[in-house]
């Protein structure tokens, strides 16, 4: 090749406008759709660690005086909560609902606010730094709308300067509020709740973080993540259900068949593998892919994938993964 | 996250979109598709972050996030990308039906993707050296002599159609 004659025929000056050009004729048709915010939105939500499956179990758990654990499982910085609850279309839900009309907590106590909201059979999610006794700034849906029984109230609470009660040193001052530990260090987290996780995708870790009775009592939940996830963030996430809170998801499993789900038989257990929306019990065609099942009496286990890791295994592969998951939960002994 | 935070990231959205896309489809080489699915998941990040960041500068942050998604994805990608646009490496992009600047954005392909990117910021978006190099967590020197031998790639494998740049 002949670089003498290249470099005086093709100054590098000309081939950088010549391929500026080229650069700038390649995408100028290229135009961002109208839905990048509603699609990052959404991605924003369905990457969440998810603790709002069991949003009407988790006000069940602030009357029972355990707001603390539901605020510190969502006490995260402002800008990792999911969207307000009006943007994920969770109106219509499929399966039908008692209407009922959303009450004022404007000014309550985060706490207060929560059990007002459980007694108009409401959910709450908890948004700010305002912690257990900081005051709800906002609502959302507001007061005087009719929603569907069960829906979540976007609740944004902010601290009371005056006063607050115990100055306990903030944990969430840095960037990321810890998650919480409720079950100490598990280890690789194949063993909490009463049930071993004998199968785990290659390649995932324990996520390093445990609540009880975020999801009703008695129930446990864990997840586990890809190394180089961002704090908060999981790969398959799975949540342990006894007592009460048990007893609570076989209304949501029979919502799932009314759905027109059927249940998959996989080493004996009666599964319902199906991907969920933002909605409690709702099913929806891009949702996160969820089984769940009852191990036995009195105790249920669910297993949720992130739609993210789901995709990146391929459906099939993510199916697969999913079974062998489900194949190797036993009760403890 | 505020409502007035929420409507800033729209408008930022609105206002800053389309480029970023454009860049990811430069810098990784990737069909329009595949960008989105790279801008949408690197613009989830600044949303996380986006009520602290939103007021420092935000464009350079989401800048940074997106080609950086965009280099690792393209290294991903390679295998897939050498078989799409696989000519033998020393054969010239002479094919007569490739008009001069498919041609051009062919040869970009072929680089390495932080070569790549760095001429996709230096000459597209028009970046100088300095903000290229803090974009991009390298040295001016580093920007300096990618971007030489970058476009001395380019225009090596060019200079053999004849007379086509000259």
């Amino acid at each position: 090749m002949n670089r003498g004659d290249d470099r005086t025929g093709l100054p590098d000056g000309q081939v950088a406008r010549e391929l500026a050009d080229a650069m700038e004729a390649h995408v100028r048709g290229v135009h961002a759709g109208p839905g990048m915010a509603g699609a990052v939105r959404d991605r924003h939500r369905t990457r969440r660690i998810w603790f709002r499956t069991a949003g009407a179990a988790l006000v069940t758990v602030a009357i029972a005086g355990s707001v603390p654990v539901y605020l510190a499982v969502n006490a995260g910085p402002p800008s990792s909560v999911a969207g307000p609850a009006s943007r994920t279309g969770s109106d219509s839900l499929a399966v039908a609902v008692r209407e009922v009309t959303v009450p004022e907590v404007v000014g309550l106590s985060a706490d207060k606010a929560v059990a007002v909201l459980e007694q108009a059979g409401l959910a709450a999610a908890v948004e700010g730094d305002g912690g257990a006794a900081g005051q709800v700034a906002r609502q959302d849906p507001a007061a005087g709308e009719k929603v569907g029984e069960g829906r979540t109230v976007t609740l944004v609470v902010v601290e009371i300067p005056a006063e607050r009660p115990t100055p306990t040193p903030d944990p969430s001052e840095g960037e990321d509020a810890p998650m919480p530990q409720d079950l100490g260090d598990l280890g690789d987290g194949r063993k909490f709740g009463g049930v071993e996780f004998a199968h785990l995708p290659e390649g995932l870790k324990w996520g390093e973080w445990s609540v009880k009775d975020g999801f009703g009592t008695t129930s446990y939940s864990t997840s586990w993540a890809e190394p180089g996830l961002d704090p908060g963030m999981y790969s398959v996430q799975a949540v342990v259900y006894h007592g009460d809170a048990a007893a609570r998801t076989t209304a949501r499993m029979r919502g799932y068949r009314d759905q027109g789900a059927e249940p998959v038989t996989i080493d004996g257990k009666r599964v319902y593998i199906v991907r969920t929306g933002e909605a409690v019990g709702r099913i929806e065609e891009s949702g996160t892919p969820t089984a769940i099942w009852t191990e036995r009496k009195g105790l249920v286990v669910e297993i949720m994938m992130s739609p993210d890791y789901f995709d990146r295994l391929g459906e099939r592969e993510a199916q697969a993964e999913m079974r062998r998951i489900v194949e190797g939960v036993t009760p403890e002994k | 996250m505020t409502e007035e935070d929420e409507a800033a990231f729209d408008e930022f959205l609105a206002a800053r979109s389309t480029a970023l896309l454009r860049t990811a489809i430069l810098v990784c080489g990737a069909s329009q598709h595949d960008a989105e699915d790279l801008v949408q998941n690197a613009l989830e990040k600044v949303y996380r972050h986006w009520s602290r960041i939103r007021h420092d500068n935000p464009d350079s942050y989401a800048r940074r996030v997106v080609v950086n998604a965009a280099i690792s994805v393209s290294r991903r990608r390679k295998v897939i990308r050498e078989i799409t646009f696989a000519r033998p490496p020393d054969t010239p992009a002479d094919s007569p039906d490739l008009d001069l600047r498919d041609a051009l954005v062919a040869e970009l392909r072929r680089l390495p993707a932080r070569m790549r990117a760095v001429l996709v910021l230096r000459y597209w978006e028009d970046l100088s050296e300095a903000e290229t190099a803090a974009l991009m967590g390298c040295s001016a020197g580093t920007v300096k002599s990618q971007a030489a031998r970058g476009l001395a790639r380019i225009r090596e494998r060019m200079g053999t159609r004849e007379g086509v740049l000259g």
